[in-house]
């Protein structure tokens, strides 16, 4: 089945299945008998076994298949969460990152088996997970293939030896692993070559009932066909297994042959001694060697995925997990859209129909020409707000991004040997998919910082009075026109003085410069390329390419950093992106004959005001609105327009907040709430008192402009 | 064969001629985006007093500025011929230049412009050379000395 059509949502899905692990296993490992998480957990990791292996990628569904396995087994309380088994699962999760990185390069899932990882989940079924098998970092190493399909499937053809078919399972690692663990827990591994009499119709039925039994008792390690197979009917009057039980053997014969339709059954215990010849044995058959398997497999299950990419398959052949030539990856990326979002456009759409029929039949009768341009408006009113929603389309919240954080705190936490929690809020503020694409990496070096250099060690901690787990925040909200992402930590603060120290070591300033620079100086050193204070090069930071990155990044994206910082009590990290392309919801009002637009974020309140209510505090007009003074702005003089309001009339005033500081702004009518589009004015107008922030188009193809009320203020 | 020759020594252009007042000027074809009849302009406060203001074209916000007030002229009268020349330079952002009229297009190679004298006048510093198209002058104007904001102070 060509399934490459499917490797989209496949790499979508993954994606989403991935974080759901991730999330829930941050939440497990902090509450392990929450039967909800472990539930949820199941079910993602199950979902992702079954695309993976429709999708024919098998170490993929091998390792998913091993972690449901854990799972399950923890669902039904039969093993216990801990630590050492959630690292052990973070680990299983990035194997399946790195696997699914592979695929969206170039369709592949990779020849890294992640064996490592896949044993000590098999260790951990086994009940060991305090023993500690280590799946450790560095997964490569080269094992045996547990592609049992594509070895097994060669194996069919082999002459097999009368009677006992058993011995002729070729046994891989994880099985041998399994095995071995199971003789070392005082269980018996048998080997068994069942056959269904030849007269037998529904055998595969027959066989399922036998592995049925069989379950009941124990394990099937390994059968041979595969039991897909048997599901399909794919064997003779045969089959073979491996089988892991503390019964004895006749009560396990006894077993089998209760199924009726069964004609014999052969087997013996084995230990790995016989497992072994038994894959010796092997040797002589054209079949290669597992570990030649191991790297002709992946090419053959890929092969029709990775059809339109035939040299990209043949260089990840024996090419151990490096990347192909092709650098490009074989997905374009896709933005996951509202049903509502589409339904709008849908809608434009419809209208953008009917305006044509419209326009055509004004062309072919002769009507008067005032009701052609009224087409001709509507139909411009209706291309306008379809841009509008395909615009809105591009928008994504920036949680796609910032929910991979608690799991990079996690480790962190782990690596630095620093107690530490990640707060966040305000995921769901929406930004523009190439934005929110590149905020990922200057947010994950200011998190790191923090991490790394921002929170103090533990006994300095406890010296200081502060609990024992340092806290990291992430903020994310709409300020205004802006977007802002702030990163704060309860840490040590920026330390000017020994800022000052290396500058000065360095040779980036001299001693006198120093002496007359402001605090705020010392600290826009530390954006400087190859800056850094940290004491130990650690590979978590220090190495001085983080802040400079930092700032580059998000200057290219029209944004700026800043930073506060009090010695002794923690930083905070603002980074400020414009609204460029944004989409804010914003009151229309009236001043003069000019249509403007306030960020409806800034607005506390909207009062009617009489005239007389205002009064005069040092020469400037305020009102007492529920015992608070406000001062009081007259836009339409700001703005430099005529107000068309009849002088006695009630006043429209809006009060607006900046921080603590109120103000109310009198304009001449109000419009209402509406959702704009920001647009940037563009470089060359120059408003030199920034109290236009961008402009927006309206509904009727006018340009509205954005009135900035914090700089009122 | 000599016309070949000469049609690869000289590098022909062709100008967009616009009328400001009396006077004929020529913008590089190659840097306009669009050219659009006059709408109504939003007018942005607290700008640089050549800016108009701001228009739409297809959903872009452009702003748009006077040649006139910029050179120091009369303030535009709109009338039917008045025309929005959207146009972008090499920095690629899209800006309108308001003119009294668009006239044609022309080309002119190498041979048929002249390089400008500078002298103090002000206007001359908008123009990087003078075309001779037939018997008329037009004068050809230096976009990006138009479009920046030097006499901003």
């Amino acid at each position: 089945m060509d399934v490459s059509q499917y490797l989209g949502i496949f790499l979508d899905e993954t994606n989403e299945h991935l974080q759901t692990l991730s999330d829930q296993l941050m939440i497990l490992e902090n509450e392990p008998e929450n039967e909800d998480t472990i539930n949820e957990i199941f079910r993602a990791a199950h979902s992702l076994k079954g695309m993976a292996g429709t999708m024919g990628y098998k170490r993929m569904q091998t390792l998913t298949h091993d972690m449901e396995n854990v799972f399950s087994e923890v669902r039904n309380g039969k093993i216990k969460v801990d630590g050492h088994m959630v690292d052990i699962l973070f680990q299983a999760l990035d194997a399946l990152e790195e696997y699914r990185e592979n695929i969206s390069e170039n369709q592949d899932e990779g020849t890294n088996d992640n064996e490592p990882i896949i044993n000590a989940l098999q260790a951990i079924l086994n009940g060991e997970s305090a023993s500690g098998s280590d799946a450790g970092p560095a997964p490569e190493a080269a094992g045996a293939a547990e592609s049992e399909p594509a070895a097994t499937e060669e194996k069919k053809d082999a002459a097999p030896a009368a009677g006992d078919k058993w011995l002729d399972i070729v046994l891989h690692e994880p099985e041998q692993h399994v095995i071995s663990e199971a003789i070392k827990n005082n269980s018996k591994v048998y080997g068994f070559t069942v056959y269904i009499q030849e007269t037998c119709i529904l055998k595969a039925a027959r066989a399922f009932l036998v592995f049925k039994a069989l379950e009941e008792l124990g394990e099937v390690i390994i059968s041979e066909p595969s039991v897909q197979d048997i599901e399909d009917e794919k064997f003779d009057f045969d089959f073979s297994l491996y089988f892991v039980t503390d019964s004895p053997i006749d009560k396990v014969k006894e077993a089998i042959l209760a199924v009726s339709e069964i004609d014999h059954v052969n087997g013996d215990v084995i230990d790995m001694d016989h497992a072994k010849i038994a894959k010796e044995d092997d040797e002589d058959e054209p079949a290669p060697a597992p570990a030649e398997a191991q790297t002709e497999a992946p090419v053959a299950s890929s092969a029709p995925a990775a059809s339109s990419a035939p040299p990209a398959t043949k260089d990840t052949k024996g090419a151990d997990n490096k990347k192909t030539g092709a650098n490009k990856p074989a997905v374009n990326r896709t933005v996951r859209v509202d049903i509502e979002k589409l339904d709008v456009l849908m809608n434009l759409v419809s209208e953008l129909i009917i305006a044509k029929n419209s326009l055509v039949s004004f062309s072919t009768s002769d009507s008067s020409h005032s009701g052609f341009n009224e087409q001709i408006e509507y139909l411009e009113s209706v291309t306008t707000n379809l841009h509008e929603s395909v615009m809105k389309v591009r928008m994504v919240p920036i949680e796609s991004v910032v929910n991979k954080f608690p799991r990079m705190i996690r480790d962190l936490s782990k690596k630095l040997n620093k107690q530490m929690e990640l707060h966040m809020t305000g995921e769901e503020t929406e930004l523009d998919r190439t934005v929110v694409d590149e905020i990922g990496d200057p947010l994950m070096h200011l998190l790191r910082n923090s991490a790394d250099h921002g929170l103090e060690s533990l006994e300095v901690r406890r010296e200081r009075g502060k609990s024992d787990v340092g806290q990291i925040y992430l903020d994310a909200y709409q300020d205004g026109n802006n977007v802002v992402i702030e990163v704060r930590d309860d840490g040590n603060g920026i330390d000017t003085e020994a800022v000052k120290k290396k500058a000065i070591e360095r040779g980036t300033i001299t001693p006198e410069q120093g002496e007359t620079m402001s605090e705020k100086e010392i600290i826009d050193l530390l954006f400087l390329p190859s800056f850094s204070t940290a004491k130990v090069v650690s590979d978590v930071s220090g190495r001085g390419v983080g802040l400079d990155v930092v700032r580059s990044k998000i200057g290219a994206l029209g944004g700026d950093v800043s930073v506060k910082t009090k010695l002794g009590e923690g930083s905070t990290w603002t980074i400020r992106l414009p609204l460029t392309l944004a989409i804010i919801q914003a009151l229309m009002v009236v001043v003069g004959n000019e249509k403007y637009a306030i960020s409806l974020g800034s607005i506390q309140t909207i009062e009617d005001v009489a005239e007389e209510d205002i009064k005069y505090v040092e020469a400037r007009e305020v009102i007492n609105l529920r015992d608070t003074v406000i001062p009081i702005i007259r836009l339409h003089e700001v703005l430099g327009v005529e107000s068309v309001k009849e002088p006695n009339a009630n006043m429209v005033v809006i009060i607006v907040k900046k921080g603590d500081q109120l103000a109310g702004l009198v304009v001449d009518e109000l419009i209402g709430q509406q959702e704009i589009v920001i647009k940037s004015l563009g470089k060359y107008i120059n408003c030199s008192s920034r109290l236009i922030s961008g402009a927006t188009i309206l509904g009727d193809g006018e340009v509205a402009l954005i009135v900035d009320a914090n700089v009122l203020i | 064969m000599d016309a070949l020759n000469i049609a690869r020594e000289y590098e022909t252009v062709q100008y967009i001629v616009i009328k400001i007042g009396e006077e004929q000027y020529g913008i590089d074809i190659s840097f306009i985006d669009n050219i659009v009849r006059m709408q109504s302009i939003t007018r942005v406060p607290h700008v640089q007093p050549y800016f108009a203001g701001v228009i739409n074209i297809r959903g872009e916000v452009v702003p748009v500025m006077s040649i006139r007030l910029k050179m120091g002229l009369d303030v535009d009268e709109y009338t039917n011929k008045t025309r929005i020349i959207i146009v972008k330079t090499e920095s690629n952002a899209p800006i309108g230049l308001i003119v009294d009229e668009v006239k044609e297009v022309v080309t002119l190679d190498e041979r048929s412009i002249d390089e400008v004298i500078h002298d103090s006048k002000v206007d001359e510093t908008y123009i990087n050379g003078i075309g001779k198209n037939g018997d008329t002058l037009i004068s050809l104007l230096d976009l990006n000395a138009v479009i920046s904001d030097k006499d901003n102070s």
